[in-house]
């Protein structure tokens, strides 16, 4: 039961990891917040979903973070880029209006209601783990969050860029003094916020499902989690997605007339103690 | 007045200020601070004024011990800062600052500051849009509303002329002398610092080198030779 | 130049302009009470109406926006939350409507105070984030399962009430003809309320805090408590506007307090330009007729994102703002001190 429970909850927290260090990442960088990364969410289960339908599940799964990857190129060059000068609330405010405008045409393109995605072949079913029938789809999707997580991780230690990333993050300035291109780290790390979107848009589609308002959903609890996890730090962001996961997840179980509050709870009472949020600093300290 | 024991302050594993005991006494002293770059300078400030927590020591202020306590109870106990980089109201004008902060602090006398800043002709031009050698004479305005019992100026002279910072710390050393106050003047400026403060305190690495009358700090050969160099 | 004595009173020539603009305002008023219930028809009126309260509610934005620098993203959630409130305390306490307003009121203040100290401290990009997740969370909250016997759910929640409030009867807060003087009235005294606690100290404060927190710290100033008694106060404001229109609309639904609500408010007072009370106003009068325009909800919303981008990078002081902005630039246009014109 204890298991099942972790499980599932560690199925949640994959996808919000992946979406969560997308938005940390760029946070901690640009000190900007996308909010219209949900919309972005929503895109790629979309995009997932029709490409689904023409070339399979594994098709959509490598085909629409690559789209998703451009469009986040546009979007540093169009959007960010751009509003350089201007307030990160001005910036912010301008995600808010574009992700609003993404989602709406999304609705107006694929109509107001849910889609169900089926998991492909190779993934149906259910395993036998620790005398317990799991569904192998969800045993992949923790694979592939445990799987991001790492290759993040590996990135951000041992890479230079990843190096750049951690320096400008810590004091853009000194990093810029020391020749460290922020605008190509940033078209860097914005195209992979986006493609990581993508990914956990076409992973959501069998697990949760593809539904108009799904951007709402998740960019609030993407921004729980990022304010749990403190500023921009990649570490905290993890921890606060697991964190995040397991209290949605047993709140459904234990208490399901109010499990919807259940992470509202949970952020209240992490501002209450810890007001500057988990982690310490910028990003992965 | 001030006692600083002991005081620390590290930022993850840099030491920027290691174990630094000083005394500054009060009335009518300008006590200058220099030392090379990363010496600790501001962060001594910093520690002193609350701006960051020191990570092991204390401050006492005429012997209370105010470590913990927050900028703005410093600041209405007398204790008052300037900054390095310039740190004003942009949007507001000089006058529309200057009140604001007096009426905060309960002076009516805030004149006088006007008067020794020689801020006059500037009172209603916005601040962001005056010169800005008259900006930093208004940060340091700022600080000198309330009738504070010591001033901590961090670089007062930064971006000015040698001749202006010469003037400024003419300026307040005067007033220092008049209302009987303490200064502690961290600045790069050397020969300033030399020409106008009665003690002088030298920070190398964080750590505490020496404190003296100006002319034998300006003669001892280990602050020449981690500092001053063989050509002062 | 006075300068010893001039600091703190600094001299402003009393324009002998200033009664003519206040018997021109008082004409307005009466005018703008009075008159249109005989000239445009009922359902102009409850456009109107339905522009007014969200101006009102976009004044609360605005003003936290301006003065304090803060994005409020959960306005609707006060706005709606209050007439769930309202609602709940007569049928759950038996309260009379009028006890009722002022129990949903004070209950509001409340959480705003609570919810106040614990987001207020943050920056102003997580302030953003928190209150949009705040407001999600009243969303969800009245759509419990658990609550369901409180809030009716989805469904929305009708609201009767007996008995009169001020001396008016149900029937005549939901009549369009007879709510516009009293929704025109509220709009003008929160407009006045919002503009001078704006002009006041406080609001000097605020706006010192807002361009430059530390030193206001370093100048003796707390610099917590003033912005939270801005959440509370634009709160305050935003549930006098939450309660006039629940007694007009007799409804509540989970709509009424989600985020397309605080968006909208958002939308009008960027219209409106920030500035001001009348900006936000008018930007919700406009809002409300160009809504009716435009018709399909999910287009208005499409619209709603488009005018947030518009705005921001096109427009920052709004359309009302703008126009002011280029009125007072003609008359007075300064060199940089110091520089040649």
């Amino acid at each position: 039961m204890i298991a099942l429970l972790i499980a599932n909850s560690l199925a949640l927290a994959s996808l919000l990891i992946m979406l969560s260090s997308g938005l940390a990442l760029i946070y901690g960088l640009r000190d900007v917040i996308n909010f219209g990364h949900g919309a972005l969410y929503m895109l790629g289960a979309y995009l997932g979903y029709s490409i689904a339908l023409i070339g399979g599940f594994w098709v959509a799964l490598v085909a629409s973070p690559i789209l998703l990857a451009l469009l986040g190129v546009a979007f540093e060059y169009l959007v960010l880029r751009p509003l350089r000068g201007r307030s990160h609330i001005e910036v912010a405010l301008v995600t808010l209006g574009l992700g609003i405008i993404l989602g709406q045409a999304l609705i107006f393109v694929y109509g107001g209601e849910a889609r169900g995605v089926d998991a492909p072949r190779a993934l149906a079913g259910s395993v036998q783990v620790f005398g317990l029938s799991y569904p192998l789809y969800r045993i992949f999707l923790i694979g592939m969050g445990l799987g991001s997580c790492g290759l993040l991780a590996l990135w951000l230690r041992f890479s230079t860029s990843g190096l750049y990333v951690r320096a400008v993050s810590q004091d853009p300035s000194v990093a810029r003094m020391m020749g460290v291109n922020s605008d190509r780290l940033s078209l860097l790390v914005t195209s992979l916020s986006a493609a990581f979107a993508g990914v956990a848009g076409v992973l959501a589609g069998p697990y949760l499902s593809v539904d108009p308002g799904m951007d709402v959903t998740m960019i609030v609890n993407c921004l729980i989690i990022v304010v749990i996890g403190g500023t921009g730090s990649i570490a905290g962001a993890i921890v606060a997605a697991l964190l995040f996961g397991f209290v949605q997840v047993a709140g459904s179980v234990l208490l399901p007339d109010l499990a919807a509050i259940a992470p509202y709870v949970l952020l209240m009472a992490v501002l209450l103690i810890a007001p500057r949020g988990i982690g310490r600093g910028r990003v992965l300290s | 007045m001030l006692e600083i024991a002991k005081l620390s302050v590290s930022y993850g594993r840099v030491r920027a200020l290691d174990a630094v005991d000083l005394t500054i006494r009060g009335e009518g002293v300008v006590h200058g601070v220099i030392g090379p770059n990363g010496a600790g300078k501001s962060t001594l400030l910093d520690a002193v004024t609350g701006r960051r927590s020191p990570t092991s020591g204390a401050v006492r202020y005429r012997g209370e011990d105010i470590t913990r306590k927050s900028v703005a109870w410093r600041r209405r106990r007398g204790m008052a800062r300037s900054f390095q980089r310039t740190s004003i109201f942009q949007d507001l004008t000089v006058r529309e600052q200057l009140s604001l902060v007096a009426r905060h602090l309960g002076d009516e006398r805030a004149g006088d500051v006007i008067e020794v800043m020689n801020l006059g002709e500037y009172l209603d031009e916005k601040a962001g849009r005056i010169a800005y050698g008259v900006q930093r004479r208004v940060d340091v305005a700022l600080a000198l509303i309330g009738r504070p019992q010591m001033l901590l100026l961090d670089e007062p002279g930064a971006g000015l002329s040698a001749e202006e910072t010469l003037n400024l710390f003419l300026h307040l050393r005067a007033l220092v002398r008049e209302r009987g106050i303490a200064a502690v003047v961290v600045e790069h400026d050397v020969d300033a610092v030399f020409a106008c403060c009665d003690v002088v305190t030298v920070l190398d690495l964080g750590r505490h080198l020496a404190t003296g009358a100006p002319a034998e700090i300006r003669a001892d050969p280990r602050v020449i030779s981690a500092y001053l160099g063989s050509a002062a | 130049m006075g300068a010893r004595g001039g600091l703190l009173t600094a001299s402003r020539a009393v324009t002998g302009r200033r009664p003519l603009v206040v018997i021109l305002a008082v004409l307005l008023f009466a005018l703008g009470a009075l008159a249109p219930a005989h000239l445009v028809s009922e359902f102009v009126l409850r456009l109107g109406v339905e522009g007014l309260l969200l101006g009102m509610l976009a004044l609360s934005v605005a003003f936290l926006m301006r003065q304090a620098g803060l994005v409020a993203l959960g306005a609707a959630s006060i706005y709606g939350g209050v007439g769930y409130l309202f609602a709940i305390t007569m049928s759950e306490w038996d309260l009379s409507p009028t006890a009722a307003l002022f129990a949903a009121f004070v209950i509001v203040i409340v959480y705003a105070a609570v919810l106040g100290a614990l987001i207020v401290r943050t920056n102003p990009l997580a302030f953003m984030m928190l209150t949009l997740a705040a407001g999600e969370m009243v969303s969800h909250g009245v759509m419990l399962e658990g609550l369901r016997d409180y809030t009716s759910g989805a469904d929305g929640l009708v609201v009767n009430f007996q008995g009169a409030i001020f001396g008016l009867q149900a029937a005549d807060f939901a009549s369009a003809p007879r709510f516009w003087p009293i929704a025109w009235s509220a709009a003008w005294v929160l407009g006045l309320a919002v503009y001078a606690t704006g002009r006041s100290r406080f609001g000097a404060i605020l706006r010192a805090v807002r361009e430059n927190e530390e030193r206001m710290r370093f100048s003796g100033f707390g610099t917590y408590l003033p912005r939270l008694i801005a959440f509370v106060f634009v709160n305050g404001v935003a549930a006098v506007a939450g309660l006039l229109h629940v007694l007009n609309s007799q409804f509540v639904s989970p709509e009424s307090l989600g985020l397309s609500v605080s968006t909208n408010a958002l939308v009008a007072s960027l219209i409106g330009g920030a500035a001001g009370s009348i900006g936000p106003i008018a930007g919700g009068l406009f809002f409300a007729f160009a809504q009716d325009e435009f018709g399909a909800h999910g287009f208005t919303q499409l619209l709603t994102g488009v005018a947030i981008v518009v705005f921001i990078v096109l427009f920052p002081r709004g359309i009302v703002g703008g126009l002011i902005e280029a009125a007072r630039r003609r008359t007075y246009l300064a060199p940089r001190r110091g520089e040649a014109p």
